[in-house]
């Protein structure tokens, strides 16, 4: 049979799921120069600026988010798990802990909820939005009591200024190369998230479960490991972003990560990745966290109040599916109609 | 060579309420092929399930190339040379080609995936089994048999010596299943043994050496191919003789019930336009993927139609949904019985009630029990569904049962239609005899009755009329007298000629 040599270009853009994020990427660009026409600020260096650091909160979610949709489930517990993160590590820093420390303690606590999600949906079997629905509140719980229901001083009280000002520059403040560190920790984890997840067999077997478990299974998938994985990256990206929210606040709130595991499954699902599991790309994720953000910050920037802001926002995410669904609904349906005249004579 | 590679001994398997496997010895050989033979739910998929590592045994020593095996996994049941062909498709939709036949044991460079390496390793497979795909195709876009040769080619490929195939050519088309007799004895050559179960039975003496017959989660006997026969066989599966396969009654053909004139629907229903009448059964023949599914589907309300008029009783009726023909007495037996025929997560008496609820509940809207119970029970011993009893998640039960539930929940309605589509696959011989037989009363009642199939034994056999379809247009008729395999085979291939360009 013939070797097929594609050029790289159209191969890539041949990848399954790359339509999705193409999609939401061409969404991006209109809603941003929407914006942009109406107040030119937008455009701004500085705005830009702004832009890729708050984006990056919701990339990370998003990331975390995405790869357990992929496998066909749910985490609800993010938000709750970043705000744990934030309320411990703060708590430890005002105590005086090291820096460094209280990051590696705040991010086994988290994990250890990623693998509690892990085995309760992998080998429990409990639905994945009452398992998580669980942690979620757990988890919240745990960031409450940390600091015996309070939020915490701030981190300087603890570790000193220096530190403190050290901590809240490496996660929030700082930039390097004229670009802020955040937007550099959430785009080097992208790239590793990314890899993980496209190039290696953990990624393939992530696909796999939420195509088909059960093919999966008797393939030799262990369904429970990879269930388990994928709740550890979304553990530890809701840790990282409860560490920015740590950083940006100089201390730490009870309420840190409100409601972030929402906005992780809309970044995913506007770009492209199917709730349903089995389908997406994290490029999608990408664009999808981006076209949240330039949401956010363009109907700001317009002086729109939170009210339409939120109507906006709603209806966006809702229409990114309606039209996904109906464009592959309109593909495949000519795909059948193909399908059919496959036989010939022989 | 011809040495026992595979020897389970007194193996027990239960599950709630049932004993699957109760005491079974099964011997395989090198160089074999061993059919496993038994009515619907004898046992044969969880045996084969136990020798793969999909379920555990409850008792028993299972010995694979001379060597015990205590609890088997999927994994390491692959590892000692294993493999299955599920009796249900079992792939990954969104996957390609490529990453199914791989899947669980990824070819890697370091820890990233090696993946032109694994689709030209698939290309090879494919080629040398003359499979002609693309290992990059996403599988959901493939029609079932092409799916189906996937999943060969995926357990082939893991070199397996002993290969075990559960139903694997009732998905496919002839061509696809002379190829895989083809594949069948060129491993055989290679001295891998292979279980092949089939309720084909015609299938049999094209590949088999022996076979094996169970009945009832036990193990009846053990006999070589050549020393025995069909009909000895079958006596065996069943537990007595069964007298006519193709059980024929006559009935005076009545008045024109049903009518479809022109019916276009897409690119596979093309002017399709035919009569059912009183006291016959219609068979539509034709090869796979011919259009009588959809033409099937475009009837019955469920895929749009784009033009054409359907008379029932000499009165028109829009059909713009499946219950618009429900409720003007037209139903459906659809082919694909675990997407389309059941809801595999509820009982059997929920589904069977399904379509009946309108009649089955009173007018606060309550589903009564007693009555529901009475349909229940009347469905299970018509069609003799072997299950514990009506509770049983529709899921658990044997593939072949499974058929029967999907048939049993329209027999409580009084229709004036009853369309079939392929409601033998996957049955056994005596339950598919049982079908034909309630097929016979139905066209006794007077109910026309529509009955696609692709084996065309029991088209001829059944049917009083025979209307042949090939790629979404009707290219003949014939009654069942003048009806021979040729003459519908060269109706069945009577494709447009294409305008060259
Ligand atoms: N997972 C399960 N849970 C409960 N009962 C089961 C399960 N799997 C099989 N059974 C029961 O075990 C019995 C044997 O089923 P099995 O699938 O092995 O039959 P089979 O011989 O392969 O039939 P068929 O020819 O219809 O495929 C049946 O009564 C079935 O209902
Ligand atoms: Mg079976």
């Amino acid at each position: 049979m013939n070797e097929r040599k594609q050029n790289p270009i159209k191969r890539i853009l041949s990848t399954r799921g790359m339509g999705g994020a193409l999609t939401a990427f061409a969404g991006l660009i209109a809603i941003y120069i929407a914006f942009g026409i109406i107040n030119p600020t937008v455009f701004s260096g500085q705005n830009i600026m702004n832009l890729l650091r708050s984006m990056s909160k919701y990339l990370l979610i998003g990331i975390g988010q995405s790869y357990i949709l992929i496998t066909g489930n749910i985490d609800l517990s993010i938000g709750s798990v970043a705000g744990m993160s934030a309320m411990i590590s703060a708590t430890l820093m005002t105590r005086g802990v090291h820096p460094v420390a209280a990051i590696l303690i705040a991010l086994v606590c988290c994990l250890v909820i990623g693998v509690l999600n892990g085995l309760l949906v992998g080998k429990w079997k409990l639905p994945p939005f009452i398992a998580t629905l669980g942690t979620m509140f757990v988890a919240r719980g745990v960031a409450y009591i940390v600091n015996f229901n309070r939020n915490t001083d701030a981190i300087a009280s603890g570790i000193g200024k220096e530190a403190a000002d050290a901590f809240g520059n490496f996660f929030y403040y700082g930039s390097t190369l004229g670009i802020y560190n955040t937007f550099w920790i959430a785009i080097v984890l992208f790239v590793v998230f990314f890899f993980l997840l496209s190039k290696t067999r953990t990624g393939r077997h992530i696909y796999a479960i939420g195509s088909n478990a059960d093919a999966a299974k008797l393939s030799g998938v262990s369904v429970l490991a990879t269930t388990t994985k994928a709740y550890l990256v979304s553990a530890f990206c809701s840790c990282v972003v409860g560490l920015i929210l740590c950083g940006q606040a100089g201390m730490g709130n009870m309420e840190a990560g409100n409601m972030y595991e929402m906005y992780g499954v809309a970044a995913g699902v506007i770009g492209g990745v199917s709730p349903l599991g089995g389908t997406g790309i994290l490029l999608g994720t990408l664009a999808g966290a981006a076209v949240w953000q330039t949401l956010e910050n363009g109907l700001n920037m317009i002086g729109a109040q939170v009210g339409i802001q939120r109507l906006v926002i709603g209806i966006i995410v809702v229409g990114a599916v309606f039209l996904d669904v109906v464009i592959r609904n309109g593909a495949y349906r000519k795909k059948t109609v193909k399908r059919g005249s496959a036989p010939k004579a022989d | 060579m011809n040495d026992v590679i595979v020897s389970m001994k007194e193996i027990c398997k239960a599950f709630p309420g049932v004993k699957a496997l109760d005491h079974v010895s099964f011997e395989l050989r090198s160089g074999e092929v061993m059919a496993l033979l038994g009515e619907n739910g004898a046992g044969k998929s969880t045996l084969m399930k136990v020798l793969s590592g999909v379920y555990q045994r409850d008792e028993g020593e299972l010995e694979i190339f001379g060597k015990q095996y205590g609890d088997l996994t999927p994994k390491l049941a692959q590892e000692v040379g294993v493999a299955i062909i599920h009796q249900e498709l079992n792939m990954c939709r969104h996957l390609s080609v490529a990453e199914n036949i791989f899947l669980g044991r990824e070819k890697r460079h370091g820890i990233a995936l090696a993946n032109s390496e694994m689709e030209a390793e698939a290309r090879r497979i494919l080629d040398e089994l003359k499979i002609d795909l693309d290992p990059r195709q996403v599988v959901g876009e493939l029609p079932v048999s092409k799916q189906q040769m996937v999943e060969i080619a995926k357990a082939l490929s893991t070199n397996a010596r002993v290969l075990i195939m559960d139903e694997p050519t009732s998905a496919l088309t002839a061509r696809e299943i002379d190829d895989l007799f083809r594949i069948i004895r060129e491993l055989k050559e290679k001295g891998c043994g292979i279980v092949y179960i089939s309720h084909r039975l015609e299938e049999l003496q094209h590949i088999v050496d022996r076979v094996t017959i169970m009945r009832d989660g036990q193990y009846i006997t053990r006999m070589d191919f050549q020393d025995t026969s069909l009909d000895e066989i079958i006596a065996y599966m069943v537990g007595r003789e069964i007298k006519e396969k193709f059980p024929r009654v006559s009935c005076e053909k009545g008045k024109k019930i049903f009518e479809v004139k022109d019916l276009n629907a897409g690119r596979m229903v093309r002017d399709v336009s035919f009569s059912l009448y009183e006291g016959e059964i219609v068979g539509f023949a034709g090869l796979m993927g011919a259009g009588r599914t959809e033409t099937t589907r475009a009837i019955f309300g469920v895929d749009a139609k784009d033009s054409g008029q359907i008379f029932l009783d000499g009165a028109e009726v829009a059909i713009r949904r499946p219950l618009d023909a429900i409720q003007a007495g037209i139903v459906l037996a659809p082919e694909d019985r675990k997407k389309d025929g059941l809801c595999t997560k509820l009982s059997i008496r929920q589904n069977i009630a399904l379509p009946n609820l309108d009649f089955l509940c009173n007018r606060f809207g309550v589903v009564r029990r007693d009555k529901e119970d009475e349909v229940c029970a009347r469905a299970v011993e018509d069609l003799k569904i072997k299950t514990p009893n009506v509770e049983t998640d529709a899921a658990n039960l044997s593939g072949g049962n499974q058929q029967k539930v999907v048939v049993g929940k329209w027999l409580a309605r009084n229709s004036r239609v009853v369309i079939f589509d392929e409601p033998t696959r996957g049955i056994d011989v005596a339950a598919k005899v049982e079908i034909y037989h309630l097929m016979n009363r139905l066209k006794q009642q007077g109910i026309a009755v529509m009955f696609v199939s692709s084996e065309m034994p029991e088209v001829m056999g059944i049917a009083d009329r025979i209307v042949v379809m090939c790629d979404g247009r009707v290219t003949g008729e014939l009654s069942a007298q003048e009806a021979t395999q040729e003459k519908i085979l060269s109706l069945a291939t009577q494709f447009e000629k294409k305008i060259a360009i």
